[in-house]
């Protein structure tokens, strides 16, 4: 065993991070060895680098690790605590994403098959995908912690627009994708966004009073009956018309407005 | 001074009066609300986790008006509800970190440093890697005092944090319950007359949205003086047989009985009335 020891000047300027990278090697590999000098360097170590380099350890092993939709909002530029709440989200994370795709890739194929009744049958979808996905993003039975976060001072109105605007990103975005790239720029491939607005933004202002989940599907349900109606009558783009567009418009100004004026109702449960 | 200030609430859903000119106060240590199911011990917490508003009558939580003032108490508040819910396949470091954010606590490395402290505190350190999924019933209520202790709250409600516990769980929960409020105003809602003579300074007996009873355990038990027998036979609708084959009688005494010491629950149920015999059975 060599006769080499850290004495304490060495022992001093290690544990205070001051040696370079050569002659801190060459402390560790003799500490690795030596009980005496570990003992002399365990004692010169500051307690607030020691304090410092224990918590940068735990923050290694224990920090969450974040999931795919999360790095994703992390790169579009949202910070990390917002993109914590959005991400735990059911409607945002991937098995809904992924549903959300296939149903969309569905209705394109059967618009690409028949020109008339499948591009009916994508602006009927299209619509009702992101409304599925605002109705089950927030409220009791879609958020396990929903009743802890009412208590909590982060808003809860704050929190349901974020994630509804979320959700209408991740469901609108494929569908224009998908709409212009498989059925050609007509217009008619975005007949179904104004739609979608209103349905959501129902959905939203129904939520102060109702739980968003059944809001939505009888909001869903009642929309694809219209629909249908019309198909019956053999009018199948009649709700895609410029009288539907104007007003589902309506529907979205007014819905806005009430949204605003009632946001306080959110924020507790009185008026449930 | 009083944390807690509830003078003469209302609190309806529809034709049921889940409160009922419900008076009472609680300041720092630990306060039990004890009663029955169905007394509105859940309304009441919920109100005072600012979640719901009274119809009528006033509340000051933190010496701070709710209606007006919500946001400042819910800084200063933590809250176990009755059934916490989990996003199950959180870590318990990723669900405390997800509440610590509703708590507005923005910085990552000053919130991972409060989660820690709070896993810590609960004593679930060395699982806060696990999915909360594979946790036992009440390591996941320990989750759920984890996430209220986040930030140091001045006003600490917990709604039937004992509920479902087995006796050892229990027995663990009381000894962390008390640490908690050795510094701030805990308010915990209960049925167990038990975690009440462990736990409570103080304790509000209330049944039927109204207070029967406010005081300390021991004044809770001296309610029963004199009124608790022993005797061979059974005497009226509270009384049952005990381990030594001899029935303990509240009310009444009867025939050929000899006073018996009473206990905490003994008070209760005789308070009660007749919705003890609900309770007892």
């Amino acid at each position: 065993m060599t006769e080499w020891h850290v004495d304490d000047e060495l022992a001093t300027r290690y544990s205070g991070g001051a040696l370079g990278g050569t002659a801190a090697a060459s402390v560790e590999a003799h500490l690795l060895a030596c009980e005496r000098c570990r003992g002399s360097v365990a004692t010169a170590v500051p307690e607030e680098r020691l304090r410092k380099m224990w918590g940068e350890i735990a923050e290694a092993v224990d920090a969450p690790v974040p999931g795919p939709f999360e790095r994703l909002l992390r790169l579009v530029g949202i910070n990390e605590p917002t993109a914590r709440l959005l991400a735990a989200a059911y409607s945002l994370r991937l098995p809904w994403l992924a549903a959300n795709a296939v149903a969309l890739l569905f209705a394109v194929l059967a618009a690409g098959i028949d020109d008339r009744w499948g591009l009916l049958w994508f602006l009927a979808v299209a619509p009702v995908l992101p409304v599925a996905g605002v109705a089950l993003a927030f409220g009791r039975g879609a958020d396990p912690a929903y009743e802890i976060g009412l208590a909590a001072p982060y808003s809860a109105f704050r929190l349901m627009l974020a994630r509804a605007a979320a959700v209408l990103v991740t469901s609108a975005g494929p569908a224009f994708a998908a709409g212009f790239a498989l059925l050609g720029r007509d217009w008619a491939v975005v007949a179904w966004l104004l739609p979608a607005l209103a349905l959501t933004a129902l959905t939203l202002v129904l939520s102060s009073r109702f739980e968003p989940a059944p809001s939505g599907a009888v909001l869903s349900l009642l929309w694809l009956a219209g629909v249908a109606a019309f198909a019956v009558r053999d009018e199948p783009l009649a709700m895609f018309g410029t009288a539907g567009q104007v007003t589902a418009l309506t529907v979205v100004l007014v819905s806005a407005a009430l949204l605003f004026l009632r946001r306080d109702r959110y924020q507790s449960e009185d008026s449930r | 001074m009083n944390t807690v200030v509830v003078t003469n609430v209302v609190k309806s859903y529809g034709r049921h009066r889940a409160l009922d000119g419900l008076s009472f106060t609680a300041g720092p240590g630990v306060t039990g609300l004890l009663g029955p199911n169905g007394a509105g011990k859940t309304t009441l917490i919920r109100m005072l986790a600012t979640v719901l508003a009274a119809d009528s009558g006033t509340l000051r939580l933190l010496g701070r008006d709710p209606s007006a003032e919500r946001l400042q108490i819910r800084r200063r508040l933590g809250y176990l509800p009755q059934e916490p819910g989990f996003h199950r396949a959180f870590t318990v470091f990723e669900f405390v970190d997800y509440v610590a954010i509703l708590k507005e606590i923005v910085d990552r490395r000053a919130r991972h440093d409060e989660v820690r402290r709070v896993i810590a505190e609960v004593g679930l350190a060395e699982v806060s890697g696990k999915r909360i999924r594979a946790l036992s019933g009440g390591m996941r209520r320990r989750v759920g005092i984890a996430q209220a202790l986040l930030g140091e709250p001045e006003l600490v409600l917990l709604d039937e944090p004992t509920a479902g516990l087995d006796p050892e769980q229990r027995l663990r929960f009381r000894e962390l319950i008390s640490r908690i409020g050795e510094n701030r105003t805990v308010v915990l809602s209960t049925h167990q007359t038990e975690d009440v003579a462990a736990l409570c300074g103080r304790v509000v007996v209330f049944d039927g949205g109204r207070c029967m009873f406010e005081g300390t355990p021991e004044e809770l038990r001296r309610v029963a003086e004199g009124q608790v027998w022993l005797s061979a036979e059974r005497s009226g609708v509270l009384s049952w047989r005990t381990g030594e084959g001899l029935f303990r009688n509240i009310g009444q005494a009867p025939d050929a009985a000899r006073l018996a010491e009473p206990t905490i629950e003994d008070g209760y149920l005789l308070l009660l009335g007749d919705a003890a015999v609900g309770v007892r059975s």
